[in-house]
């Protein structure tokens, strides 16, 4: 094939460095500087059929996890027909109804070499298209080759698909920077930050899986004890279930270790009010209305203290 | 107007389903959801209009109204308002299959307007 014209030389070669440019970031340079290769072997692959790619890896995950489904089991809660995929919304929630916390990893390479590294195999969206045509997959990461600069995937139909780093990080960088770990609700991935846990533990209180967002806070408890907003949650969802004297515990924890807000001085005077401590609980809310400036609060913890105050007045204390 | 009286069906549906679950014991503890992200003030008419949207679209999309509700079920008010807003560009992962038909017809064009030379037995 004869040279391109001249002309087209100089964009073309801008282009190209361009392109290299963009790949040689941090991420890059990351990997470069691994040095211990990493493979789980033991991970289980299911290789997809048709479209299924999201249903595969799910499975995939969830195994590693010691959830044992097919991919199948999970069409009719992940698949959507008509868009010939899965939508992610739906696979965190297809995590959760298997009593696993779906944690979304920080959008850093080195939030999946960490995880990996900790016997834990990660679920990626990858664009295999471009920007403005994408082609959406799901595959599982299992494996970093430092020294050839290649990632070990579960992907489609190949058991061990090997991709170059570069290609990889392009597939992952155009969908978004999607990874998601399966967790028991006991122990939070390495790579977690503590507020990030705690987000993916509170999509179950608000469903109303209390024993399972407790079980998951008490394990933040453990990780972050310094940090307030831990004995926070875990008041929360105690709670919730009613579990008023623990619940009580937890938020005074939480505010001799500095977490003092009026959400939390709104929770632990309805807590101290359900053990009878009608006294203590009315300055607590009123603690809480001191402190608290913007209206939507502020009409909230009014209308606790109004709760609080129809309660029996002469109920035992048992704090 | 028939996508209308199908919101309608679905807002009626998941009235009836909501209807039926117990309100929570201390309506006036706050969650962890709304003190880890203070802006989401939830709005009760806006969520319950997020989930029968969103159930609606995954029934036009071909799943039925009984695994559709069981869905959105298990979605969150954030996630489920997330999806309304924009559930049509989201991205929804495919297979790879498909990208060997891609590549295979960009070649073809490439290879037909002369740019690349790769099959050469044709």
């Amino acid at each position: 094939m004869a040279p391109p014209p001249r002309r087209w030389r100089a964009p073309g070669l801008l282009m190209v460095a361009l392109m290299i440019g963009a790949c040689a970031g941090p991420e890059t340079l990351r990997l470069r500087a691994e040095s211990v290769p990493v493979e789980l072997a033991a991970v289980p692959f299911h290789p997809q059929d048709e479209y299924h790619c999201g249903p595969a890896a799910l499975a995939t995950v969830l195994a590693a996890d010691g959830v044992d489904v097919s991919p199948e089991a999970l069409v009719p809660e992940i698949y959507v027909p008509a868009r010939q995929g899965s939508l992610q919304a739906e696979i965190i929630a297809a995590v959760r109804r298997r009593a696993r916390v779906p944690f979304v990893l920080a959008p850093h390479i080195d939030a999946a070499l960490a995880e990996l590294h900790a016997g834990r195999p990660v679920l990626v969206l990858q664009n295999l298209g471009t920007r403005g045509l994408p082609v959406w997959h799901y595959a599982v990461v299992v494996g970093f080759d430092p020294r050839q600069q290649r990632f070990v995937l579960r992907s489609g139909r190949e058991r061990r698909l090997e991709m170059s780093a570069r290609r990889f990080l392009q597939s992952w960088d155009r969908a978004g920077r999607w990874m998601l770990v399966v967790a028991r609700p006991d122990a939070p991935p390495v790579s977690a930050e503590v507020q990030s846990w705690l987000r993916a533990v509170a999509a179950f209180e608000s469903l109303g899986e209390l024993k399972i967002a407790i079980t998951a806070y008490r394990a933040a408890t453990r990780r972050w004890p310094a940090v307030p907003m831990t004995w926070t949650a875990l008041g929360n969802g105690l709670a919730q279930r009613g579990l008023w004297a623990s619940a009580a515990r937890a938020y005074e924890r939480a505010l001799t270790s500095g977490g003092d807000t009026p959400w939390l001085r709104n929770n632990h005077a309805w807590v101290l009010a359900q053990m009878g401590c009608r006294a203590d609980a009315l300055a607590e809310i009123d603690a809480a209305l001191t402190a608290a400036v913007e209206p939507a609060q502020r009409d909230t913890l009014r209308d606790t203290r109004a709760r609080i105050e129809t309660l029996q007045p002469d109920a035992v204390c048992d704090r | 107007m028939d996508g209308c009286r199908g919101v309608l069906a679905v807002v009626v549906a998941v009235a009836l389903g909501m209807a039926t679950i117990a309100a929570p014991a201390s309506a006036a503890i706050v969650g962890t959801e709304q003190m880890l992200s203070p802006s989401a003030a939830r709005n009760q008419v806006e969520a319950f209009i997020a989930r029968a949207d969103v159930q609606q679209k995954l029934q036009d999309w071909g799943i039925d109204p009984a695994d559709a509700q069981r869905r959105v079920a298990a979605l969150t008010e954030s996630e489920l308002q997330g999806l309304a807003a924009r559930i049509d560009e989201l991205p929804a992962g495919a297979g790879a299959l498909e990208v060997i038909g891609v590549v295979f017809l960009v070649l073809l064009i490439l290879e037909l307007v002369g740019v690349i030379n790769v099959f050469t037995a044709i």
